[in-house]
């Protein structure tokens, strides 16, 4: 039977600084395919993985703009192409009553595009994901911070990565296993 | 250094006990009577309310402006509070946004039952039928339908996103204990959130922003309830200052429900270290605020309708304040404006007993003003006569008691099955005031 390769080296720490210390180490060492685990945010960390959350707010205005677009043009084509009623021989094309919804719509696509929209740069949802295969992995989610360094990356190899985690003082490192 | 939040997963994941148990086969009792009312208004029809000509808004609207207010005025607090990085809301926006969530169930019964025939409200959407029939997008009943349903949608986004990394909190809380099943359950809900340092920063952006853009929603939301009233020619309604009135008055309801809320979650939950004595006379004298600026928006109204009105407009006001309407007038006056400066004393803050009191009857004084506006604004119109009497019916009680027992219901099982308090902000602001320490 033959074992499928390490998804990666997984170094548990038990401080947010250690980690966010750790992240830059291996940034510094030439590390471009690796992921901190963290149980809340620290913009510290993110910032040294060189992450950038500005995507998520290009997605939110781009999807505003066209559910104000659909919005605002729905309303016209219907009220004055489709069933135009004469109110007392105003104009038909009566764009100020046409905002409130436009307003209405801009705001809720571009809410749920910034939702779905940073699910989806996050690669959520998804059943399952190696790393939680790592030990003692469940403690990410209440009180442990975790660096994967993964078999990807071309400086990965068994003995040196595990060899350059353990420099950084870490509780423990384990190899995790892909599948 | 061990998980600081570990009681509120405990909290959730423990068999309920008898009070819990009591009080939702209560709530669940009280959803068969809004079945039954509702039942009743889908067969027989709005015949079996009270509305007449020219009562033809009673409960139903009332109710809807009501519930309408309490969402937002809970969901406005959940997203200042997340704007603001308050430590505050680590404790109470997330039942914030639940209370916020549950008033919205409440108020979407109304105004889909409202219009007689339910089953017909989907012609409030723009789509293609063989009637031909468009909406007409002047209206502010199709501007309404819109704002509800942006405000469903972004509320419970909000909501959830805000939920999803305590959820996989809970999946790995329940799969230690062995409990497989709740994990499984918990673990669907929380997408395969793993705690990734760059999700969470995406996370973090993508929830400070939709607070952001919650905030204008709600505002406008309201407004539209309001302009409903505003465009009719009814003198009591009339009125530019009425968007700005319903707004500013709804605050002491939203506010005074999550203060009860927050209230009894801290004992029945044993929450007491999320939900410090600061919190609640933070939360309190908050409370205390909205009613003052209730109070002047009252003042603003009496002087405005007396000083500048036409004589028209002042007989209309004048039966709301001094005429038959003065009970309603004066009582939402006292319960919502006047009752909650009771919270300026420390006091009174101090005594759960007091705060739970003071925030549902400063939320039963703006069900007065609603009902005040709705069904006293039409004792004076252009005729010299206008009835019958508006009386509401046994259906329509048992809409209103229905729709309570649902939200407490809805609240009552969000309390157990996910918790209560945001435990990933508690942990992060737990670590800074550690650090804190360390450096002094």
């Amino acid at each position: 039977m033959s074992h499928p390769p390490p998804f990666g080296q997984m170094a548990e720490f038990a401080e947010a600084d250690a980690l966010t210390e750790a992240v830059r180490a291996a940034r510094a060492a030439g590390w471009r395919h690796l992921e901190a685990y963290s149980p809340y945010p620290i913009p510290e960390a993110a910032e040294a993985l060189g992450v950038s959350a500005a995507p998520v707010g290009y997605i939110a205005l781009a999807a505003g703009a066209f559910g104000a677009a659909l919005a605002a043009g729905t309303a016209w084509y219907i009220s004055v192409h489709l069933y135009p009623v004469n109110v007392g021989g105003r104009p038909l094309n009566a764009w100020p009553t046409f905002m409130p919804t436009t307003y209405l719509v801009a705001i809720l696509w571009a809410c749920a595009a910034a939702l779905i929209g940073m699910l989806a740069l996050n690669g959520l949802p998804r059943l399952s994901h190696p790393a939680f295969f790592a030990r003692g992995f469940h403690r990410a989610s209440a009180d442990r911070f975790f660096l994967l360094l993964s078999s990807d990356d071309p400086l990965y190899e068994p003995e040196g990565t595990a060899q350059f985690l353990r420099g950084l003082s870490p509780l423990r490192v384990s190899e995790v296993r892909s599948a | 250094m061990s998980d600081v939040t570990a009681p509120v997963a405990a909290a959730a994941l423990r068999p309920g006990a008898w009070g819990f148990r009591l009080s939702v086969a209560f709530c669940a009792a009280g959803v068969v009577v809004l079945a039954a009312s509702v039942a009743a208004v889908l067969v027989r029809g709005v015949g079996v309310w009270g509305n007449n000509i020219p009562h033809v808004w009673g409960f139903d609207l009332i109710g809807y402006a009501w519930w309408i207010g309490i969402a937002n005025a809970a969901s406005l607090f959940a997203a200042i509070l997340v704007l603001r990085r308050h430590g505050l809301r680590t404790a109470v926006n997330r039942f914030a946004e639940a209370a916020a969530l549950a008033a919205i169930l409440a108020a979407a019964f109304y105004p889909i039952l409202h219009l007689g025939r339910a089953e017909l409200f989907l012609w409030t959407l723009p789509y293609p039928s063989y009637t031909g029939l468009w909406p007409q997008f002047g209206s502010p009943l199709v501007w309404d339908f819109w704002g509800i349903m942006s405000h469903v949608v972004v509320t419970s986004l909000f909501w959830f996103i805000g939920l999803i990394p305590d959820l996989a909190t809970m999946r790995d809380a329940a799969a230690t204990r062995g409990r497989i099943g709740a994990a499984r359950a918990y673990g669907l809900l929380a997408l395969g959130w793993r705690g990734s340092v760059a999700h969470w920063h995406r996370h973090q952006a993508a929830y400070r922003l939709v607070a952001a853009m919650v905030l204008p929603l709600l505002l406008w939301a309201q407004t539209v309830v309001a302009l409903e009233f505003a465009t009719t020619l009814v003198p009591g309604w009339h009125q530019a200052r009425l968007p700005l009135h319903v707004v500013v008055t709804g605050l002491p309801s939203g506010l005074g429900v999550v203060l009860a809320l927050a209230a009894v979650l801290r004992h029945a939950l044993s929450l007491q270290r999320f939900v410090d004595r600061e919190d609640m006379n933070l939360l309190a004298q908050l409370t205390a605020t909205a009613g003052l600026v209730a109070a002047l928006a009252y003042a603003h109204e009496l002087l405005v309708g007396f000083a500048e009105e036409d004589p028209t407009t002042r007989a209309a006001l004048s039966a709301r304040v001094l005429g038959p309407g003065a009970p309603a007038y004066w009582g939402a006056v006292a319960l919502s404006a006047a009752l909650p400066q009771l919270l300026w004393s420390g006091w009174a803050r101090r005594r759960t007993l007091v705060l739970v009191a003071v925030g549902t009857l400063a939320a039963a004084g703006v069900w007065l003003d609603r009902w005040s506006l709705v069904v006293d604004g039409l004792l004076r119109d252009h005729l010299v006569g206008i009835g019958p009497a508006y009386s509401p019916s046994l259906a329509e009680w048992g809409l209103l008691g229905g729709t309570l027992a649902l939200f407490a219901l809805v609240l009552l099982l969000f309390g157990r099955l996910v918790p209560a308090v945001s435990m990933y902000e508690t942990r992060h602001e737990e670590s800074e005031a550690e650090m804190e320490e360390e450096e002094r």
